[in-house]
């Protein structure tokens, strides 16, 4: 038996990778996944190890994400919905839902008894999903970081647009009416949050309880509290939410293996 | 050119396909008819009593949705381009030797459809009620079911005889009986053959023209599978998750759904589909009118275009239960708004009993693999 879990999520933009030992996160560690899944996956697992001292042998080694068909150095591989799914437990364990926003897809998940009980995903489309904030922010020529300090929430512009493509033309259409930029933003963000509505009011959760933001789009405070006030429940998130990928993949490779 | 000879564009197709093409094209030598056929509504029976040959235009495939959009619009169901698609670039065999396209007013997609295919082919509409229970609806059905059998004795100059269609109805209850208890073997667990090798069948099947053979063949294949399964031969692991589909016709470049699902540790029990369960579950009954006969079979189908479609419930419901179902998959084609709608009656049915339930949009590219591939695998690491 080794000693040690090295959990990879190799998502479309950003490869986030644990250590973990079983019941604490040793360390984290994030980096671009550029175009080689396999090579970022490899990168980020090395400095994992070299950090801690840790040999290869020492650790079972588990992915999800876009990439993880092409870790081929793996011993696990769990779908990105059961792993954010199991880190999400783990990081706040009586956590009924989770919505998570990656660069290409956004999925909501419903947890009963520690369970994965449904979901959705979207569909071929990217609209509600990073890739749709990166292109209206670069269209309005904002920086990702400074969205929560430019959007304006008290008075959004409607975006109507579900497709990114159309949504692009009718962010430069708007634009060209002199619409505040700041009021497209905070239309920007009402459009992602309308499409996690759409998924989540499928599934059952209850009011009074919160449900747990994962993935890259937590560092937007205004999104978050954007998609708490549009579904209607508490949304909350965690200081290792963007790991709660890789952190899953631990739980379920430690699940497997005491089977 | 001569209608019979064999236009070199159909060279590029596949081995399957070209099989029953060339069946066709001696069949048409022999001074056959064919008929086209678009939907699981259409009476074959009247076709086969005429001495023709039936066989599927429905089309899986995205060669031909390019060409077909430069007429129909783009946000429609792929399955509808596809089909007109391979009929105006005449890259479908059957399509280009159908002396005869049988169509019915189902969704709007197809019966607009059929209005620009009657340009261009000799195309019959039959008008299909839009509910199943009213004796309107089901006179008017009896109604056109007659008509059809008017216009092919009218088109190929030929009379139906009572025997003829008898005979027709016997044998096809025949071939429903031998396909049913084809794909009720998966029944077994684990059953003992994948979904994949199950759909090869059913799709197959409407490809092999000389029906008394098929029906041979169905028998062996049956015989042959249950031997192999006795002898312990087993294709699908004991803990694979048994898997029914659903939704819209489902075949060619879709059984992407498929694969997805048997490369995630699922195996496809059943299809409730127009290729599986829904032509071929219910017979036509042998006594009385044999007119009255089929439109009461035929009426009674379970598809999203009827409103209400308690009868695709119904038999959801029932194969749930008899294939000892672990979830419940959905397919639906993008723009195919009938069950897209229906998603929902029938996630609130599986819900109401407890089955696990997931419905995916997808359309004729394999752009969406990928991302099939996860939900499919996240969908049986769910029910596991
Ligand atoms: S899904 Fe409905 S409209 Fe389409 S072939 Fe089947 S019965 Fe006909
Ligand atoms: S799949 Fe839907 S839209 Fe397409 S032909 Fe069938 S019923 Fe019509």
């Amino acid at each position: 038996m080794k000693k040690y879990f090295a959990g990879i999520d190799s998502g479309s933009t950003m490869c986030k990778s644990v250590l973990f030992d079983g019941e604490t996160i040793l360390d984290i560690n994030t980096v671009k996944t550029g175009w080689n899944p396999k090579l970022s996956s490899a990168e980020s697992l090395g400095v994992l190890l070299e950090r801690n001292n840790i040999s290869k042998n020492d650790v079972y080694v588990s992915t999800t994400g876009y990439g993880r068909e092409a870790v081929d150095f793996a011993d696990y591989s769990f779908t990105e919905i059961t792993c954010h799914a199991y880190g999400g437990i783990y990081l706040i364990p009586n956590i009924q839902g989770i919505i998570d926003i990656g660069g290409q897809d956004s999925k909501v998940i419903e947890i009963k008894n520690g369970k994965v009980v449904n979901f959705f995903m979207n569909d071929k489309c990217a609209a509600g999903t990073g890739r749709f904030l990166s292109m209206a922010s670069e269209t309005l020529d904002i920086d990702l970081k400074d969205i929560d300090a430019f959007s304006d929430l008290s008075d959004p512009v409607s975006i109507n647009s579900m497709c990114t493509v159309f949504a692009e033309s009718e962010i430069i259409g708007l634009l060209a009416m002199q619409s505040d930029r700041s009021k497209i933003m905070a239309g920007v963000l009402y459009s992602i949050a309308k499409k996690i509505q759409q998924q989540s009011s499928k599934l059952d959760f209850s009011e009074d309880m919160p449900l747990l933001m994962t993935g890259g789009l937590t560092i937007s405070k205004a999104l978050i509290d954007t998609i708490a006030t549009t579904i209607g429940h508490e949304v909350i998130t965690h200081k290792y939410a963007l790991h709660a990928g890789a952190i899953g993949a631990c739980i379920c490779a430690n699940k497997q293996l005491r089977k | 050119m001569n209608k019979n000879e064999v236009p070199s564009i159909f060279e590029t197709f596949g081995d399957a396909r070209k099989q029953g093409f060339i069946a066709v094209k001696n069949l048409k030598d022999q001074g056959k008819k064919v008929v086209g056929v678009f939907c699981t509504y259409s009476p074959v029976e009247i076709i086969l009593a005429a001495g023709a040959v039936s066989v599927g235009i429905c089309a899986f495939s995205d060669e031909t949705i390019a060409e077909a959009e430069k007429v129909l619009p783009k946000n429609l169901c792929p399955l509808i381009k596809s089909s007109y698609g391979f009929a105006v670039t005449e890259k479908c065999p059957y399509m280009y030797f159908a002396d005869l396209v049988v169509g019915e007013t189902t969704c709007d997609g197809k019966k607009k459809m059929y209005e620009l295919l009657s340009e261009i082919k000799n195309v019959h509409v039959m008008q299909l009620p839009q509910t199943q229970e009213d004796e309107v609806s089901k006179d008017l059905w009896y109604k056109e079911v007659l008509l059809l059998k008017d216009r092919i004795e009218k088109d190929f100059g030929i009379t139906i005889t009572d025997e003829d269609i008898k005979k027709a109805i016997r044998l096809k209850n025949e071939e429903r009986k031998l396909l049913k208890e084809f794909y009720e073997l998966s029944k077994s667990c684990p059953p003992p053959i994948t979904g994949a090798e199950q759909l090869k069948v059913l799709y197959g099947s409407q490809f092999k023209f000389d029906i008394e053979q098929k029906n041979k063949e169905l028998r062996d294949t049956i015989d042959k599978v249950k031997t192999d399964y006795a002898n312990g031969i087993e294709n699908v692991s004991n803990d694979a998750k048994r898997i029914l589909i659903t939704g819209c016709p489902l075949a060619g470049v879709t059984e992407k759904i498929v694969t997805a699902i048997e490369a995630s540790g699922g195996v496809v029990v059943a299809y409730e589909n127009c290729i599986g369960v829904k032509p071929a579950d219910r017979l036509v009954d042998e006594e009385g009118d044999p007119y009255k006969a089929l439109a009461e079979r035929y009426l009674n189908i379970g598809c999203s275009v009827m409103t209400p479609n308690n009868k695709r419930m119904e038999l959801i419901t029932s194969l749930v239960k008899e294939f000892n179902v672990d979830g419940v998959v959905e397919m639906t084609l993008q723009a195919c708004h009938t069950y897209n709608i229906e998603t929902n009656t029938v996630r609130e049915l599986l819900q109401k009993q407890d089955i696990p339930f997931i419905t995916v949009e997808t359309d004729y590219s394999t752009s969406d693999v990928a991302q099939l591939k996860t939900r499919m695998a996240a969908f049986i690491e769910m029910i596991s």
